[in-house]
């Protein structure tokens, strides 16, 4: 995939959106995350290991522990079925560039495989 | 008796590793040609558990699996409350030569993952008269750092949890998700401390970029096979270092990561087969 039929991050929020509403797993997870999606950031709040709410950037001073933004590109190639080398992983596309995490890091790292969990839960389903 | 029982047969041993006295699992399968594997950083020798149950492999070769010291089963040695575990170059080369002196392997064959891999280039380095072949499984003489590891020994963050969390992603997304979380499991059982230790060893004792002249491939053949979806050591990483290495034999590993023998061991032995064979033949 080229950046040329990358989904627009209006159309990459919606499918997260679609999926990770509904996102939960047994744990003891407190954590408001700004995810961006290409130009369209969000702010996901999760509690006892629930997502309670995606709400859009809107109102200024909202705060949160930390951010993942990603490029169209780095997200629509994260989220097919079986993604090529580099691009499977939080931590490969922040490495490559495609993606930055930034913020008060100690959530994201106590937290880690929940939050690659529940980024990844768009994925399409390998046929 | 009606119980399946796998030929993986469990010894301990104790001998001494620059001077301490360390008690060390092993396990072993097969009959023939030593083979020695060497895990990865942070796990144990149960990644090995299907190349020792693998009868293609045991009718040929005597495979032999240790945990290292402060590893798996086997404790770290005495004292060691006091002290911070570092692995170096040093004492990884005279552990995996402890081990093989113990038991009196003869010109053994040697594959290693990971550390493991990184190691075998030093043991082609300084050892090769003492190996049949030497086998580098993610292997490179260098690899760029991709997170701050002071993350993985800290009180706020659950240690053996954030360890597999982060080797997660060096995992292929083909691999069967049994193996998958096998593989992390392991992380999750480290000893506190440890994984940090072994990458001590990766990051900061063990750049062999412009150190590896001189080894003889045609005295002790050298392959190198590295998964396509392992983003730490990757595949440039490691097609680098065989440039360096005249003779290296050098293969890209389709749909495996970081793992190979333990996240997708059927796709593993498909590279891993024609290598044993051609030792085997040498």
């Amino acid at each position: 995939m080229t950046r040329s039929n990358a989904a627009t991050g209006a159309q990459l929020l919606q499918r997260f959106t679609q999926v990770a509403s509904s996102f939960a797993k047994p744990r003891a997870v407190q954590v408001d995350m700004l995810v961006q999606f290409a130009e369209v950031p969000v702010i996901v709040r999760i509690r006892d290991g629930r997502v309670t709410e995606i709400v859009q950037r809107g109102v200024a001073l909202q705060s949160w522990d930390f951010a993942v933004k990603g490029t169209a590109e780095g997200w629509s190639q994260f989220w097919l079925a079986l993604p090529p080398a580099g691009w499977h992983d939080l931590l490969a596309l922040n490495k490559r560039g495609a993606f930055t995490i930034e913020g008060h890091l100690q959530p994201l790292m106590a937290h880690l495989q929940f939050i690659k969990d529940l980024l990844a839960s768009p994925r399409e389903e390998a046929t | 008796m009606s119980v399946t029982l796998e030929p993986i047969v469990g010894h301990y041993t104790s001998f001494a590793i620059q001077g301490k006295q360390c008690r060390v699992y092993f396990e072993e399968a097969g009959s023939g040609i030593p083979l020695v594997c060497l895990h990865t950083a942070g796990a144990d020798n149960r990644q090995y558990r299907h190349l020792m149950n693998d009868p293609e492999v045991t009718s040929r070769y005597r495979v032999l699996a240790f945990d290292m010291p402060w590893h798996g089963k086997s404790y770290p040695p005495e004292g060691w409350q006091e002290t911070e575990y570092q692995l170096s170059t040093a004492l990884y080369v005279d552990t995996v030569m402890a081990f093989c002196a113990a038991l009196e392997l003869e010109r053994p064959v040697v594959i290693g993952c990971s550390i493991g891999g990184r190691i075998v280039l030093q043991l082609a380095h300084l050892h090769s008269d003492k190996c049949r072949a030497l086998i580098g499984v993610e292997a490179a003489d260098h690899q760029q750092p991709w997170y701050d590891t002071s993350w993985l020994h800290r009180g706020d963050v659950h240690g053996g949890e954030v360890c597999a969390a982060l080797v997660s992603g060096l995992v292929a997304p083909q691999s069967p998700a049994v193996y998958r979380h096998e593989t992390l499991w392991q992380y999750m059982q480290g000893g506190p401390g440890i994984f940090k230790g072994d990458l001590y060893f990766y990051r900061v004792d063990s750049d062999l970029r412009g150190k590896l002249s001189g080894i003889r491939t045609d005295l002790c053949p050298l392959y190198l096979l590295t998964g396509e979806y392992d983003f730490s050591c990757t595949p440039e990483d490691t097609l680098r270092t065989a440039e360096a290495i005249p003779g290296a034999q050098v293969t890209v590993m389709r749909e495996v990561g970081h793992f190979p023998m333990s996240e997708n061991p059927t796709q593993f032995r498909k590279y891993l087969l024609p290598v044993l064979k051609s030792i085997q033949g040498q």
